[in-house]
């Protein structure tokens, strides 16, 4: 092991990586190197923030000290980066102060994982449902929390009334959690021609959404993505960060009003809308879901 | 074409204009100084492959243009036949005004680019 310790470190070196970084923190842990565990972390964190797996690591490092809240803030950041990552719901899960936010992690996992027997047999013990569109939920075989970590909550049965709405396993979990703020759309697609709109952060994830049938994950994705090279191309010409952009198509137009290049609602609309007319609702949106 | 860029250049609101192909290479260029054509006309073709998969993704059929906005200018991109115009604005341009007054010189640009 010691060997491969010191061909990770090389290689970090020079080829650093998340998942290299990642790798390396995992070994050091095994080979008892807390302090190198940590620091690989940290440089992961730094380095590459988009990457969740380290605040996974170092949170499981946390919880072996007992420093459960440390752990705590680290496995939600972990979740606001990768929406989708299996262990941080699983330890958000065990870390949760409430049975029902619990059941909230563990509906969350069986949305892009459904069947998965320990997330089953976890909501099961919780007295929670599986969420709706989260396919079939397998019968676990064996008890699947079979090591229960110190800090889990105990169970208490707690029985949801109606599972949550998630149409979309892609896009589900988010958007069960932002359907609140989904209102500062409101006004803004009731105007003629819009088709749906989204909010999205710089990184694409999705804020809010309204109406737009399971396309807001591409939608704001791609975004995103035209918000960066548009911000290039005026960079070039001399000019500062884009407020604006809008894409016209022979069927329909993406429209995109940003803040700060932070926070941006994208508007999907027929043809002939004027950006203009939509501007001051996406503003008013942002205004609304506290961006401005 | 360097003659009906300079004409587009001279629509109320233009500061500068560029005819780049889709693989975003400059064409023809009418710009004041300081403005790197080339770099311009290479992040152009980012924003055009990045548009044309928009389009595509969310089945929104052709690619008929793109605009941003800054509160120095703005950016147009408008299809010319095989090529793209790219117009740079001043700030506080109407671009609906920019797109009328500019639409029959960027035609002409696309009838003699398909010569």
């Amino acid at each position: 092991m010691e060997s491969e310790l010191e061909r990770l470190r090389k290689k970090v070196e020079n080829f650093p990586s998340a998942s290299l970084y990642t790798r390396l923190a995992e070994l050091s842990r095994q080979s008892g190197d807390l302090v190198g565990a940590e620091a690989a972390c940290r440089r992961c964190m730094r380095e590459f923030p988009r990457s969740a797996q380290s605040y996974v690591i170092l949170a499981e490092m946390k919880i072996a000290t007992g420093a459960k809240s440390e752990a705590v803030q680290l496995i939600a950041t972990a979740i606001e980066k990768e929406p989708r990552s299996y262990q941080a719901l699983r330890l958000a899960a065990d870390l949760a102060d409430s049975p029902t936010k619990a059941i909230k992690h563990l509906q969350a996992i069986l949305v892009f994982k459904p069947g998965d027997g320990p997330a089953s047999a976890r909501l099961q013990e919780l007295g929670g449902s599986p969420a709706a569109g989260s396919g079939r939920v397998a019968k676990p075989s064996a008890p699947v929390v079979s090591a229960p970590s110190p800090v889990l909550t105990p169970p208490v049965a707690v029985r949801r009334d109606s599972p949550l709405p998630m149409p979309s396993p892609v896009t589900a979990a988010i958007r069960s959690a932002t359907a609140p703020r989904a209102a500062a759309l409101d006004a803004l697609c009731q105007e003629a021609g819009v088709r749906g709109a989204c909010v999205a952060d710089a990184q694409g994830r999705i804020i809010a959404s309204k109406q737009l049938s399971g396309r807001d994950d591409i939608l704001a994705a791609l975004g995103a993505e035209t918000l960066r090279v548009a911000a290039t191309s005026l960079l070039a010409a001399g000019a500062g960060a884009p407020n604006s952009f809008s894409l016209l198509a022979a069927a329909g137009q993406v429209l995109a009003f940003t803040r700060d290049h932070r926070i941006t609602v994208l508007v999907l609309a027929d043809p002939g809308v004027r950006p203009a007319m939509l501007e001051l609702r996406a503003r008013q949106a942002l205004i609304d879901l506290g961006a401005v | 074409m360097d003659e009906i860029l300079a004409q587009l250049t001279r629509v109320r609101g233009v500061g500068g204009a560029v005819l780049v192909s889709h693989d975003g290479l400059t064409m023809a260029s009418s710009l004041r100084s300081g403005i790197d054509e080339n770099a311009l006309a290479a992040a152009v073709g980012d924003v055009l492959g990045m548009a044309q998969r928009v389009a595509s993704s969310l089945e929104l059929g052709a690619f008929l243009g793109f605009s941003t906005t800054t509160d120095q200018g703005a950016l147009l991109i408008l299809v010319t036949g095989p090529a793209f115009v790219v117009l740079l604005t001043d700030a506080g341009a109407n671009l609906a005004l920019v797109q009328i007054e500019s639409k029959p010189l960027v035609e002409r640009l696309g009838a003699r680019l398909a010569l």
